[in-house]
């Protein structure tokens, strides 16, 4: 029987694959698109480090006093606060290539709020010393080809000053490569050139234990409730998932892709099946009156058509894998936040599921009505 | 001699079966290309019914959009003093200084947004004549209430008609719903500018200002005039140019979502067709030698089912438009990444869509069935005839 299944697929080299060829491209999309979720969901990491955000509980329009770094540093729990405010100033040109985070922030304590960053000493001292200077993630510095003293010229956009800043430090963030793609600069640079205002974007609090979070998050919030400005505080996780909800319904958008993606594949299997067995009436017929049950019949060509299902889906995994990578390093020239895309099994796997699922399904459907259909007429058809 | 087009279309007909699940295929392409496009199409239509070009949107220079823009009451006033400002019937300056808060609120599903909250002067009402209350009642100059777009009141339950809402120490209740034809205003909740300002601790600063011109040939004149004077420090540019600015950087994702999903869905469906195609030639292999012998030419044979492939594609790219059409009739909202704010909008299949669409189709369809049809037209008659 399971040659008989290899003999029917290699009968029409061709249609089996363009068949395949046609999953294939249905379940690199799958694959793709549960990746790009996922950037979109990133899940609560396992991490050591455990960090919570506090800022304006109205929006990030609005900046806090920086009178509350050092309330914050007494909350019980907190073993570091540091200031980071988003400067978003234009590099060269509003495109998106050009766009990246930058970050004010305090040196001395950037580091242990950020414990996963490594920057060599050398580097780190200078960065201290110089107001003027700042650090950046290895991936940006190799992606913009910066160099330690090259000076770049940042056009302040939400702040109304603009910034001349001379590179000092590469940093690292060995478990988290998306980290690397941002600069950090010195707060009380971009507070003197701004005539000192006195405020923060956000501060980055690091909690002792993962059980303290919920705590720091309540006595944070708790902190100001009486103040002109009160606070949010949510954890890294949460705060980074703010912005992609911010773009609405994104699962559902996907998901309905997904779905008419599955639907058209569908249609594409299912016609070649049923062609297939179409052609092959006299054929089962003829298998039919040597003996053959229908339950062999009806297994022969929906395992047919599961064999097609399954090499699709397995060359639509190994593409995606291929050009995740690249399609990440394409993608987040335009949204920053793919540039962490990558393809785990938790997507592959159903995506191969699907593959197979919908073969199966193209095959049976053919394969019953052929199985119960009289060998008489099946006999007399021609062609 | 070339065969008639009817031959092609027949020849469709007669294998409906496997013809009507190929363009069933194609058909969810299309519909997947229109459906991301009407998306874009949606944003692109908002943004670009918004903004009159005699209208002259006043930002802090170097800001990009209202919300990162602010100057002081003082720099306002001064502005509205320059000359070549339009004033209405009674006399009145057609001149505008505003706030815009962003206030992030949950939506229904319980996500969170940022909400523009535009704090405005009884002449903004004059500078945005589409705007009409639906429901309700106006705000009373100076006092916390609110009114809302009837798209964003939908979307967030704190905006609804009656609703409350805290900030600061100010409680402010909506007391009006609006709609202003699809613009993006309506995605915005209108409010006094001073009420709005010291509730939200915004006093003395101004986030934009609106002025009109006489004309829309005078608009340029008076952004110079702006522009260049030294004590302003302000940008000026055309109410239509600030959003067409925004189309751009909110659509972008949406068109190139659509075109990379539609190459690959496209290479997807080409196979399919390709199947489609290579049955029908090998079921007429006799029929095909037929014609041969008739006196048809090779190309005469290849251009017949290059047509056929692509009155196929036709067919499922007309099906796929056909149905896209009730994507026009949902409404949903995303966030405008350069003013950081919500942005609701109603998804929109324009007519270029449409076309890109068939095209799609019509072209999965020759692609498909180009190596087919070349083949048909290769094979010896002899050999052809012999065939069962």
């Amino acid at each position: 029987m399971r040659k008989l299944v290899w003999r029917n697929l290699m009968r029409n080299k061709r249609r089996t694959l363009f068949t395949v060829a046609s999953l294939t491209m249905a379940v690199f999309l799958l694959c793709v698109l549960g990746a790009l979720l996922q950037t979109f969901n990133p899940e609560e990491t396992e991490t050591s480090e455990k960090r919570v955000v506090v800022r304006h509980a109205v929006s990030l329009q609005f900046e806090l006093p920086e009178a509350y770094w050092g309330r914050l540093e007494t909350l019980d729990h907190v073993e570091a606060v540091s200031p980071l405010s988003w400067f978003g100033g234009i590099y060269k040109d509003t495109k998106p290539q050009n766009f990246f985070a930058q970050f004010a922030t305090d040196p001395e304590t950037l580091l242990d709020v950020f414990q996963g960053m490594e920057i060599d000493p050398a580097g780190s001292a200078a960065w201290l010393a110089e107001r003027r200077s700042f650090i950046v993630g290895r991936a940006l510095a190799e992606s913009h080809g910066w160099q330690v003293g090259d000076e770049i010229f940042l056009q302040g956009e939400i702040y109304p000053t603009d910034l001349s800043l001379v590179l000092r430090g590469i940093f690292t963030y060995p478990s988290d490569e998306s980290q690397e793609n941002q600069i950090f600069f010195h707060h009380k640079y971009m507070e003197e050139a701004l005539g000192n205002p006195g405020t923060v974007g956000t501060y980055w609090l690091r909690v002792d234990d993962l059980e303290s979070v919920p705590v720091v998050i309540e006595a944070a919030e708790a902190m100001f409730e009486n103040s002109d400005a009160r606070v949010k505080a949510e954890t890294e996780q949460a705060f980074a998932a703010s912005f992609t909800e911010m773009l609405g319904n994104v699962e559902l958008l996907f998901g309905a892709i997904g779905f008419a993606v599955v639907v058209s594949v569908f249609f594409i299997t299912a016609n070649t099946m049923a062609m297939a067995v179409r052609e092959r009436i006299r054929e089962i017929s003829v298998l039919k009156t040597l003996g053959f049950g229908r339950r062999q019949i009806l297994g022969g060509v929906t395992a047919e058509s599961a064999v097609i299902g399954l090499s699709g889906g397995v060359l639509g995994v190994l593409l995606a894998l291929l050009l995740v990578k690249a399609a990440a390093r394409g993608l987040s020239g335009m949204f920053p936040l793919f540039s962490a895309m990558t393809l785990g099994p938790d997507v592959a796997l159903p995506g191969l599921a699907v593959a197979l699922g919908l073969g199966a399904l193209s095959g049976f459907i053919p394969g019953y009505a052929m199985a119960r259909s009289s060998i008489v007429e099946g006999l007399r058809k021609v062609g | 001699m070339s065969l008639p087009l009817k031959y092609s279309a027949r020849s469709l007909v007669e294998r409906r079966g496997t013809v009507l699940m190929t363009v069933a295929s194609i058909a969810f392409v299309v519909l997947v290309y229109l459906g991301v496009l009407s998306l874009a199409g949606g944003l692109r239509s908002a943004l670009a019914t918004s903004g009159d070009p005699a209208q002259i949107v006043v930002l802090r220079d170097g800001a990009l959009s209202e919300t990162s823009s602010f100057f002081s009451l003082e720099r306002g006033r001064e502005l509205m003093t320059l000359p070549g400002i339009a004033r209405d019937a009674d006399g009145l300056l057609l001149a505008a200084g505003e706030v815009l808060i962003l206030n992030n609120l949950p939506r229904e599903d319980g996500s969170m947004s940022n909400v523009t909250f535009r704090g405005v002067a009884p002449i903004s009402f004059r500078l945005r004549p589409e705007l009409a209350i639906v429901d309700g009642r106006t705000f009373r100059p100076g006092s916390a209430e609110l009114i809302v777009g009837r798209r964003l009141s939908e979307r967030f339950p704190d905006l609804r008609l009656g609703s409350e809402l805290e900030v600061g120490r100010l409680t402010f209740r909506v007391v009006g719903i609006y709609e202003a034809g699809g613009s993006s205003f309506d995605s915005e909740v209108w409010g006094a500018a001073d009420a709005l300002a010291s509730a939200f601790r915004r006093a003395g600063y101004f986030s934009s200002a609106l002025v009109r011109a006489p004309s829309e040939a005078e608009a340029s004149a008076l952004i110079q005039r702006i522009e260049s004077d030294q004590r302003l420090n302000l940008q000026a540019l055309t109410e239509s140019d600030y959003y067409a600015r925004q189309t751009a950087a909110t659509t972008r994702q949406f068109v190139f979502l659509a075109n990379a999903l539609a190459v690959i869905m496209a290479i997807g469906a080409c196979f399919a067709a390709a199947n489609t195609m290579y049955a029908a030639v090998s079921a007429r292999t006799r029929e095909i030698a037929t014609l041969r012998v008739l006196g048809f030419r090779r190309r005469n044979i290849t251009a017949a089912f290059v047509l056929e492939a692509a009155l196929l594609g036709l067919v499922a790219g007309l099906l796929g438009v056909l149905l896209s059409l009730p994507l026009n009739t949902i409404s949903t909202g995303t966030t405008n990444f350069l003013t950081f704010s919500e942005i609701t909008f109603s998804l929109r299949t324009t007519p270029r869509a449409l076309i890109s669409g068939v095209l799609l189709a019509v072209l999965t369809g020759v692609i498909g069935g180009l190596p087919p049809a070349w083949s048909a037209a290769r094979r010896r008659i002899q050999e052809a005839m012999r065939a069962v």
